[in-house]
């Protein structure tokens, strides 16, 4: 990779760049032959940028950048000092030394304040440095070693050698430090500077979530650059741009999808049953997801591999209800006693991370990809959503193995809860899958999904529910530990997914897992259809998978696949 | 005001007759003491003791934020005789004022200072062993003093504390005071820092005036001051720096019949810096001085004026009573500055820093009041405030 520096706007303005190094110059204790505040009078770049190799990129998003670089400069640049310096060695001398050793010159130690002015040239410099950069926290940058080189320093009192040794010494010891500490923070607090109106809105954004609704990304208006089917085969840009036109609202589509995410995991967070449908989905994966520090913990429990994968790229879905929907699902594969809550969470991620990602997803790159389970038939779906709940996890993990799949269980979670207060026997099962639950508020969620209900009831959701938007925002602003992490995720919808299943999964994961015995509603339509697409070689491999995962129960290998 | 221990050692060099003046080091010491007097900082109490004539101990306590404090402990091979308790000492000996010198003393013999028993040499060196640990900062300061001969001293001082090169440093002088001229030779082991310091005394050798007989002119007009030149020259082995300067002094003697007065220029021509002093005691009880310092090379100048001034108690009830007696009729004292009140020493210099002090006695103890104060800081005129307070028996 090569850098193209533009350099010549950094050279037109330094005032800033000369007043904080004055400060940072001034800060540390000086040594005692400098009697009076150092001023950088006069900083120049230079013609010629530092050279730049790249020895490894650990790190990179459009917003984020960790990379280890190999630096060395030989340019022209210059900076110029004044100060005052006391002339007399004997003063400086016994400045540091305890009166009672001390011979205690009559006069021999007068003092000779001489104004000084250096000017430092012929820098070289070498090393290696860690650069990071995120949108959020600004520009770090690290010498990993003494950069330093050499320089020249020329003064007033080159005729001395005595002095201008010194001299020489003292401020390559200056400039060490200002290298290894002071200047990452300047360049820190620069960078905040720079970005600070991102900043500022980054922070809106964590106060409060719902406002993302009012700058939508819309994920098919730029079409993925390798967008893939439920089964991983890669789509061509006619078949997205059919995709994305379906509706003529594709702009909306996703969105919507994952406000009803949002409110099918806030739901899971209390006792309601209540989940809104989800027709269409959008996948999205992002090279960094995995290394958000949830992940971690999500990943073990995974029990399918692409289901531990997308989990661990989307980093806030919950092992645990991934677990249990595993073994849930072991026996059947369309049709499967599952706990909805369990499922959703497996939804959840499935929905952030996109099959296509699992599928690809060796190779890490940037580049968004999205699977439009609108395909897989918009009938046949609904009819799922609205039925069986139960399925969704098998789908799930049937999913995780084709990574394509994923979009379509959490298509039919988001229904399911809605549904099972409508049923009887559903409400029963969700009750007792439930069952460890505290005794939340019901009935809240449930009231502002009343469409969705319905639709729960075997309606085709083909009309978007709006209602999880205004369940979004009557949340409360998520803690800034659970926002930072989904701010992460680029998108505005993505970062609101994130948080909500960030902010709900914990909990009622554990409790899915617990409930795992309930009897498995009848499969829903739309996991039936959605299995009877899916490819047969696929179909016993999961199979296997589920019962060995029944069996795993609790900790499966994250990755087993 | 001079701490216990400072007091003690001096008692030290007077039992041993050594005169601290005679040295390029106290060249101007009238004008330091009246222009670089040091003003107390926060509270500080010391307690001492010379518990035997030989040994001394002190313990002193302060606060400047943080309480700390020191442990001093000196032994000297000589007993000691000057009254040290702070009921009853002089306050000339503590307080630090205009240094009227004496005249210069033949010094001791050689044979004096010997002592024989059953054929055998038993005399011994006199010798002063001194210490002090400063608790909060683990410091150690140590002096090792010796008379060598009567006209030689060593002194060895060392410090010790972790915070300097090395873990401290070690000064040793080697003094040699004749009357006429002395020298000193000097090793810090801090940068091999290697020093000589010498004063010559222009006018009467006082080693030769027995001996040669005594004209009348002599007697008619007696020496009324002194002149002495002096200079030191320092050289630091490692950092390859060095530096000198040359004084010169005059000043007068006891018997000038006028007001006595110091006069001092030094020079440092490395650097350029000239100082010139002028001091008189213009009373018994005042003292002025002033002090102006040029530097040829940057011409930058500074002025510093001071004044010491000791207040006594008038007893108005009996002063008609005492100016009828006869000026012979001597009058039981009971202390020697038992009317002192208080001993104000004020400066100033042209930036308007002002440093004030005011020393005395209250019954058995001794205070120093002091602050410094910077008027052209507005904001914060009181640079520093403090107060001292010693007991000793």
């Amino acid at each position: 990779m090569a850098f193209n520096f533009n350099w010549s706007p950094l050279m037109a303005d330094t005032s800033r760049a000369r007043d904080m190094l004055t400060t940072a110059l001034n800060k540390s204790p000086k040594p005692p032959i400098i009697v009076d505040d150092i001023i950088v009078t006069e900083l120049n770049l230079g013609s010629t940028p530092p050279e730049l190799e790249i020895l490894e990129v650990g790190d990179l998003a459009e917003d984020r950048f960790r990379g280890i670089f190999k630096m060395s400069y030989t340019g022209d640049a210059f900076l110029t000092l004044k100060t005052k310096v006391q002339a007399n060695p004997l003063n400086t001398y016994l400045s540091t030394k305890p009166d009672f050793a001390s011979p205690q010159p009559l006069a021999a130690a007068a003092s000779l304040t001489i104004p000084l002015q250096i000017t430092l040239s012929d820098i070289r410099l070498s090393g290696f440095v860690i650069l990071v950069f995120s949108k959020q926290k600004g520009l770090t940058l690290v010498f990993r070693n003494d950069p330093l080189e050499s320089l020249k320093v020329s003064s007033t009192f080159d005729s001395i050698p005595f002095v201008r040794d010194y001299l020489q010494k003292e401020i390559e010891g200056q400039l060490r430090v200002l290298f290894m500490e002071d200047l990452p923070a300047i360049i820190h607090r620069l960078s905040l500077r720079l970005w600070s109106s991102e900043y500022e809105e980054e922070t809106e954004e964590r106060l409060d979530p719902p406002k993302d609704t009012t700058v939508p990304i819309d994920p098919l208006a730029t079409p993925p650059q390798d967008a893939v089917d439920e089964f991983g085969n890669p789509l061509d840009s006619s078949q997205i741009s059919a995709l994305s036109l379906d509706d003529g609202v594709h702009a909306s589509f996703s969105q919507k999808n994952i406000k009803r995410l949002a409110a099918l995991s806030e739901s899971q967070h209390t006792l309601s049953l209540f989940t809104p449908e989800m027709r269409e989905v959008v996948y999205r994966a992002w090279a960094g997801q995995s290394d958000r520090p949830e992940s971690g913990v999500n990943t073990p429990s995974l029990t399918r591999s692409s289901l531990s994968r997308i989990h661990s790229t989307f980093g806030s879905t919950k092992s645990a209800g991934s677990s249990v929907n595993s073994e849930h699902s072991a026996g059947n594969e369309t049709t499967n006693s599952r706990p909805s809550l369990s499922s959703n969470n497996s939804a959840f991620a499935g929905l952030s991370l996109g099959a296509g990602r699992s599928r690809a997803s060796q190779m890490r790159n940037r580049k968004k990809r999205v699977v439009d389970l609108r395909r897989t038939g918009d009938g046949a779906e609904s009819s799922n959503t609205s039925t069986g709940a139960a399925n969704t996890p098998m789908t799930s993990t049937n999913v995780s193995e084709t990574a394509s799949v994923i979009p379509e269980e959490y298509e039919e979670e988001p229904v399911t809860p809605p549904r099972s207060p409508l049923k009887a026997g559903r409400s029963e099962q969700s009750v007792t899958t439930n069952g460890l639950l505290p005794a939340a508020p019901l009935l809240e969620s449930p009231p502002k999904f009343s469409k969705s209900k319905s639709k729960a009831k075997g309606e085709p959701p083909s009309t978007p529910i709006r209602e999880p938007e205004k369940y979004d925002r009557s949340r409360p602003p998520l803690s800034n530990n659970r926002l930072r992490s989904a701010r992460q995720s680029t998108s505005p919808l993505l970062r609101s997914l994130s948080l909500d299943q960030i902010s709900t999964r914990n909990p009622s994961s554990k409790k899915s897992s617990k409930s795992k015995e309930q009897p498995e509603s009848s499969g829903g339509i739309l996991e039936q259809a959605w299995m009877l697409k899916m490819a047969q070689e696929i179909a016993k491999k999961v199979h296997e998978d589920k019962e060995r995962e029944a069996a795993e129960m609790d900790a499966p290998p994250a990755y087993v696949a | 005001m001079l701490d216990f221990m400072e007091n003690v050692q001096n008692a030290f060099y007077e039992a041993s007759h050594w005169n601290l003046d005679n040295s390029y080091g106290a060249l101007n010491a009238t004008a330091r003491a009246l222009l670089d007097f040091q003003t107390p900082k926060g509270l500080r109490l010391q307690i001492s003791s010379l518990a035997a004539p030989n040994f001394a101990t002190s313990y002193t306590l302060g606060t400047v934020g943080v309480v700390d404090g020191s442990v001093s402990y000196l032994y000297s091979s000589l007993p000691l005789t000057r009254e040290l308790k702070s009921s009853n000492l002089d306050l000339h000996h503590v307080i630090k004022g205009y240094r009227h010198l004496q005249e210069l003393r033949k010094p001791d013999e050689d044979w004096w200072w010997e002592i024989w028993h059953d054929g055998k040499r038993i005399d011994r060196r006199d010798t002063l062993l001194y210490g002090r640990i400063f608790l909060p900062q683990s410091r150690l300061e140590a002096l090792y003093l010796r008379r060598l001969t009567p006209t030689k001293q060593l002194r060895i001082s060392a410090v010790s504390d972790s915070s300097l090169n090395n873990g401290g440093t070690i000064l040793t002088l080697l003094q040699k005071d004749t009357g006429k001229y002395s020298t000193e030779y000097m090793y810090s082991t801090d940068s091999a820092l290697m020093g000589f310091r010498g004063l010559y005394n222009f006018g009467v050798d006082p080693r030769l005036a027995p001996t040669t007989p005594v004209t009348v002119p002599q007697i008619l007009d007696p020496v009324h001051g002194r002149f002495s030149a002096g200079a030191e020259l320092y050289y630091g082995l490692l950092n390859k720096s060095g530096g000198l300067s040359t004084g010169l002094r005059f000043t007068t003697l006891p018997n000038h019949p006028g007001f006595p007065y110091t006069m001092t220029l030094t020079m440092n021509p490395l650097m350029g810096n000239l100082s010139s002093t002028y001091a008189l005691k213009a009373g018994p009880n005042l003292a002025l001085c002033s002090r102006f310092d040029f530097n040829f090379y940057s011409y930058e100048s500074e002025l510093q004026l001071g004044c010491e001034l000791w207040r006594r108690r008038r007893n108005t009830e009996v002063e008609w009573a005492v100016k009828k007696l006869r000026p012979d009729w001597k009058r039981p004292a009971v202390a020697p500055d038992d009317d002192v009140s208080g001993i104000l020493k004020a400066r100033v210099d042209q930036d308007w820093r002002i440093g004030l002090s005011w020393e005395g006695r209250i019954k058995e103890l001794l205070f120093t009041l002091g602050a410094s104060l910077d008027l052209k800081k507005r904001e914060q005129i009181f640079r520093a405030v403090g107060i001292e307070l010693q007991y000793s028996s």
